[in-house]
């Protein structure tokens, strides 16, 4: 195995300034909604905490009754929460020891009401102290089945019950659980000061390592007898480096097992060895294809803890960004979709990127940068939009609703294209939601929700726009309302462009932002707060909060834990790409193997986010 | 001069060895293989802004038997590392290797338990190309310098290096209490090779 080097850099937050109230535990939540008093109601004294924190519901239920309370929460009609949507969890071993709480970890999970537009947040203090387990909630939630896989390969944290817990993202052989608090980040010195007559010079960079690889185990339930065909992980067609285990009976697929984790890069234990705001330019990297998105759906988690207002002009500006984002995500969908399945993939290919390059060109005119953006930052955005940026978008979103209806032309009524997607990969409305399916995924399936319109952020309740759904259930659906989703971001980008209000692009709050440099000049306390933000960097007051963003693949989430300090005590990302692929298996079942390529391209994974 | 002018008109006059070199680096065909963000980019390049096929690279091969060049664009993680040397040694010769971007440089932003910090502690690697990611000119111009590179080989240093791999064992390469960067370039099979002046 590579990389275990021995001088491993010690587990270390951020001095915290000699406050002794550094770290704390998140406060257990006060008062009481209507859901939560029913289930106090009905479970008494197995729910330790119940009501609000952060303006989120939440729970802490005893784990003895979990699987009873997610029966409830989905049965009960008053109730409804038919999705879970995230499962994570929290080592709490550096934090100080809880007054009704002593569990060294939590699980935590997202549910999420579609017909009432609710969320729900249970947390569940696992038994077991170093060797914790907990219920698994797989046979009530199917989409629990990989996020406990991921909390077990990262956490160590057991499920009683699971179906198939084995690890997800690391190699089989891996001898730890990276994410638990007395794992240290790992990694090399850096060796900043190295000069030319340095001994050390002479190996730097130059050993070769041996890259052992695994035996590959056969996955369970795939028999031996029949062909077995491994896709991946460098295939074409797989967008990345995702790897699929593929039982073959002739040319029709038995059964599909992803291997995932062949991009796995510590996301979350960075984060977690990071300041606030130095998280920001890793977002950009998760889901490279949608960077925008990334950054607006970790700053709103961080805001939601800090609790900050956002001017309006920040708020206008980060929904064209993201909307322009979305676009340009979809139109690289697009050109990989048909390059791996059509004909005319190569020309779709330039012209779909042809488009994509003037949103770059926008996005390079704000920020400097195309891909890993970073423009969206705590507390607004990084700078105001440049004079000429008006005219430009204007121009592009005069363009593009005639070149999509040039791709249509090319696509929609092909025969060879509708062969190819028509009644692939079908799921129903039931499955998509019992598997934790988001966006395009879940609107494919005829469920009519968009977390902009049912649960809206940044300001999305302003504009007026139209939420695409398809009841058929396949591929051929899916690409309808993709296709429908950029016209209607074109919307709301006119829209944004014509009520973009004057004013300040970041928050005046101290705290938070920067102050301007001309204000060093004159103002004593701006210079103390610059100071302060640059050395200390910024507090976030102790808590959790959950925050999910309809991004340009499905719900976004980032889920983060506070222990009073500049640094997350826990970061935790729901990449809508890792819970959409678990769909992978059922939708290829049946088919023939060429559909699989069909399956991937349509549920557009980018495998950085699958991987974090 | 001299001979060209006695030949008949659309005759050249070369060296064997300028030929071959101009060919392979008019024809040098990478890998279809991206791992992170930086193969957006290295796809962008290929698109028709860029036009990688000035280079006569735009012919993204799948098989790596039939690639010349690995663009290993992104980071590398420990369950990646052993398919990517695989990959790496499926390759016919001759071969090279851009490292495209910090991450599969030296590791980049992600110093941790993951990543590898560099793709050269397991393959070799001709050029190297900074930037998170790159710009599209950026790989243009890691694919010229990667073609000054392929104009100076000769035959003769690659039949020297074959000859050194396939004669001398490790220990015989590693002089007692000696450097140990001494043994490790005798076995490596691709170590960088300088023109001698
Ligand atoms: S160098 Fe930057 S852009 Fe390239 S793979 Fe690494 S993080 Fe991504």
């Amino acid at each position: 195995m590579l990389n275990v080097s021995p001088r491993r850099r010690e587990y270390e937050t951020l001095p915290s300034l000699n406050n002794p109230a550094i770290p704390a535990r998140a406060p257990l939540p006060q008062g009481e909604t209507d859901d939560t008093k029913r289930i106090v109601e009905r479970f008494g004294d197995a729910v330790i905490a119940a009501g609000l924190h952060n303006d989120q519901q939440m729970v802490y239920i005893r784990p003895d009754q979990l699987v009873d309370l997610a029966n409830f929460l989905k049965t009960e009609e008053k109730l409804a929460y038919e999705a879970l949507v995230d499962v994570s969890s929290v080592d709490c071993s550096k934090l100080p020891a809880g007054e009704t709480i002593d569990a060294r970890f939590h699980t935590v999970y997202q549910l999420r009401s579609y017909t009432r537009k609710r969320h729900l947040t249970v947390v569940c203090p696992a038994d077991g102290g170093s060797q914790p387990v907990v219920p698994s909630l797989a046979p009530v939630f199917e989409g629990a089945v990989w996020p406990e896989r991921e909390v077990y390969d990262l956490m160590g944290v057991g499920f009683s019950g699971h179906p198939d817990l084995r690890r997800i993202l690391m190699p089989e052989n891996w001898p730890n659980h990276p994410l638990r608090k007395d794992m240290p980040l790992g990694g090399e010195p850096v060796p900043f000061t190295l000069t030319w007559e340095d001994p050390e010079f002479e190996t730097l960079g130059k050993q070769v390592l041996p890259a052992e690889s695994v035996a590959p185990v056969l996955p369970p339930g795939m028999n031996r007898e029949r062909m077995i065909v491994n896709m991946g992980p460098h295939h074409p067609s797989t967008h990345g480096v995702l790897r699929l285990v593929v039982e073959l009976d002739g040319e029709d697929v038995i059964h599909v097992d992803p291997d995932l984790g062949y991009l796995h890069s510590g996301f979350e234990k960075t984060g977690e060895n990071k300041r606030y705001k130095d998280f920001v330019y890793y977002t950009d990297r998760m889901d490279y294809l949608s960077a925008m998105n990334n950054n607006l759906g970790y700053v709103l988690a961080v805001e939601k803890l800090l609790g900050v207002e956002i001017p309006e002009r920040a708020q206008v500006i980060r929904v064209i960004m993201s909307e322009l984002q979305r676009i340009a995500s979809h139109l690289f969908w697009l050109s990989t979709h048909v390059l791996d399945i059509s004909g005319t993939g190569m020309s779709l290919l330039m012209y779909a990127t042809r488009e994509r390059e003037r949103i770059l060109d926008l996005f390079e005119m704000v920020a400097g940068a195309r891909l890993t953006i970073s423009y969206i930052r705590i507390g607004g955005v990084w700078k105001d939009l440049p004079p000429a940026f008006l005219s430009h978008l204007q121009d592009l979103v005069d363009l593009l609703p005639g070149k999509f209806d040039e791709y249509e032309t090319m696509l929609t009524a092909g025969p060879l294209w509708q062969e190819r997607l028509e009644g692939i990969g079908r799921l129903s409305r039931e499955e998509a939601i019992n598997m934790g399916l988001t966006g395009p995924m879940l609107r494919g399936s005829g469920v009519d929700w968009d977390l902009r319109r049912d649960m809206p952020y940044s300001g999305y309740e302003n504009y007026d726009f139209d939420v695409p759904v398809s009841t058929d259930g396949d591929c051929y659906g899916r690409y309808i309302i993709r296709m429908e989703e950029m016209r209607q971001s074109v919307r709301i980008l006119k829209q944004a462009m014509a009520n973009l209000p004057d004013g300040l692009y970041r928050t005046d709050n101290r705290k938070v932002s920067l102050p301007p440099r001309a204000e060093l000049d004159v103002s004593m306390e701006a210079l103390i707060h610059h100071f302060k933000l640059m050395t200390e960097g910024l507090q976030v007051p102790p808590g959790m909060a959950y925050h999910g963003i309809e991004a340009s693949k499905g719900e976004l989430g980032f889920y983060v834990y506070s222990d009073g300090s500049a640094v997350p005590y826990r970061l935790h990302v729901r990449g809508p790409s890792f819970n959409n692929l678990y769909a992978i298996s059922k939708m290829c079942r049946g088919h023939m193997l060429s559909d699989i390529v069909a399956n991937i391209g349509s549920i557009d994974i980018v495998l950085g986010e699958v991987d974090r | 001069m001299g001979l060209e002018d006695k030949l008949p008109e659309g005759i050249v006059t070369t060296k064997l060895e300028d030929l071959v070199n101009w060919s392979r680096a008019n024809s040098t065909w990478p890998l279809l293989f991206g791992l992170a963000c930086c193969a957006i980019e290295m796809i962008a390049t290929g698109t028709a802004r860029y036009d990688i096929s000035r280079y006569g690279s735009e012919l993204f091969r799948a098989s790596p038997r039939q690639a010349d060049l690995m663009i290993v664009s992104g980071r590398v993680s420990n369950k990646m590392a052993p398919v990517i040397k695989r990959l790496y040694d499926q390759m016919l010769e001759p071969k090279w290797v851009i490292a495209m971007g910090i991450c599969a440089s030296a590791g980049g932003p992600f110093n941790n338990y993951a990543i590898i910090q560099g793709v050269d502690k397991i393959i070799p690697v001709d050029v190297y190309v900074p930037g998170c990611p790159p710009r599209p000119e950026a790989l243009l111009y890691a694919m010229d310098k990667l073609r000054e590179k392929q104009g100076r080989e000769t035959f003769a240093m690659r039949r020297r290096d074959d000859i050194a791999a396939a004669m001398v064992a490790p220990q015989d390469i590693a002089p007692e209490g000696g450097s140990p960067i001494g043994a490790l370039s005798g076995l490596r099979k691709h170590a960088p090779r300088i023109p001698e002046a």
